[in-house]
């Protein structure tokens, strides 16, 4: 048997902010990593490339916003907690994950738009488009490890 | 099993859950978008796969979290609204499932998985408040 603590009602708003938007981040990271798979996988470039584009516009149009929205709510709930100078781990981890996975999905933005433009023209999608299309598989680790983190909360 | 990890558990659950959704939507937004359906072709079977997985664990461990937790009953208000909610997104996100079973010859009725998904959308959200909010609960 285990007994909770019942956390405050204002916190809820940040907490609901803070779940959803990882919740969608996932989501998001989940679409784009089938749609990169699948245009490494297709023979075709035409199908290939237009699979690659779906996968990079959602990375742009849907995991960008929904991490803004998880990190921003993040910091909200931290400071309504009073937790800004805690060390517990499980709050180090998920700082760590989060601000390592906004500076991977940075580099999966420039990397994906890159071979998105030179597509276009023509090119084909070359070496960036593996890189910028295995990215988000790092980063949805570092989400899995995040979320243990913060339902386990290790101490 | 621990608290920990049945809470785990169940949060994977619920965010495998939400990836089948996005992936429902996904799908929408290609077969609208296209005149073809290749996008929406090669993402169905993960949706699918996503979809069930996530929603049955979310399920089974969530009653597991609601048993062990001597704070909750399967019979507080918000478990038992959690599994009606459940219910409901199970049947619509089944029908959006079977909906897209003819995806290849592109018999899909665009205006009736609009409505579908929206629901699916709204019944997802409701659960997420239920569990962030729990009305009733202390």
């Amino acid at each position: 048997m285990m007994v909770l603590a019942i956390r405050p009602d204002s916190w809820n708003f940040p907490l609901l902010l803070h779940v959803g938007g990882a919740m969608l981040l996932v989501a998001s990271i989940t679409v784009a990593i089938v749609a990169f798979v699948q245009s490494w996988r297709e023979a075709d470039p035409d199908s290939s490339a237009r699979l690659f584009r779906f996968g990079a516009l959602t990375m742009f149009f849907a995991a960008l916003p929904s991490f803004i929205v998880m990190r921003g709510a993040a910091q909200w709930i931290v400071s309504k907690e009073h937790l800004e100078n805690s060390n517990v781990s499980w709050i180090g981890i998920g700082f760590g994950t989060s601000d390592l996975s906004g500076l991977i999905l940075i580099i999966t933005l420039i990397l994906t738009g890159i071979a998105l433009r030179r597509s276009r023209r023509g090119g084909g999608l070359g070496k960036l488009a593996k890189v910028g299309g295995a990215l988000p598989l790092l980063l949805m680790v570092l989400y899995l490890v995040a979320i243990w983190a913060m339902t386990t909360k290790p101490s | 099993m621990g608290y920990s990890t049945l809470l785990f558990l169940h949060v994977l659950g619920a965010f495998t859950l939400i990836a089948g959704v996005g992936l429902f939507l996904a799908i929408l937004l290609a077969v609208r978008r296209q005149p073809d359906t290749l996008v929406a072709q090669r993402m169905l079977p993960t949706a699918r796969v996503l979809w069930a997985v996530g929603g049955l664990s979310a399920l089974v461990f969530g009653i597991w979290l609601a048993i062990h937790v001597s704070q909750y009953s399967l019979t507080d208000g918000w478990i038992l609204g959690a599994i009606v909610l459940w219910v409901i997104a199970s049947a619509i996100g089944g029908r959006i499932s079977a909906g897209y079973k003819n995806l290849a010859d592109g018999s899909l009725a665009q205006s009736e998985a609009l409505v579908m998904h929206g629901l699916l959308v709204l019944s997802v959200l409701l659960l997420l408040l239920d569990m962030i909010y729990k009305p009733g609960a202390g």
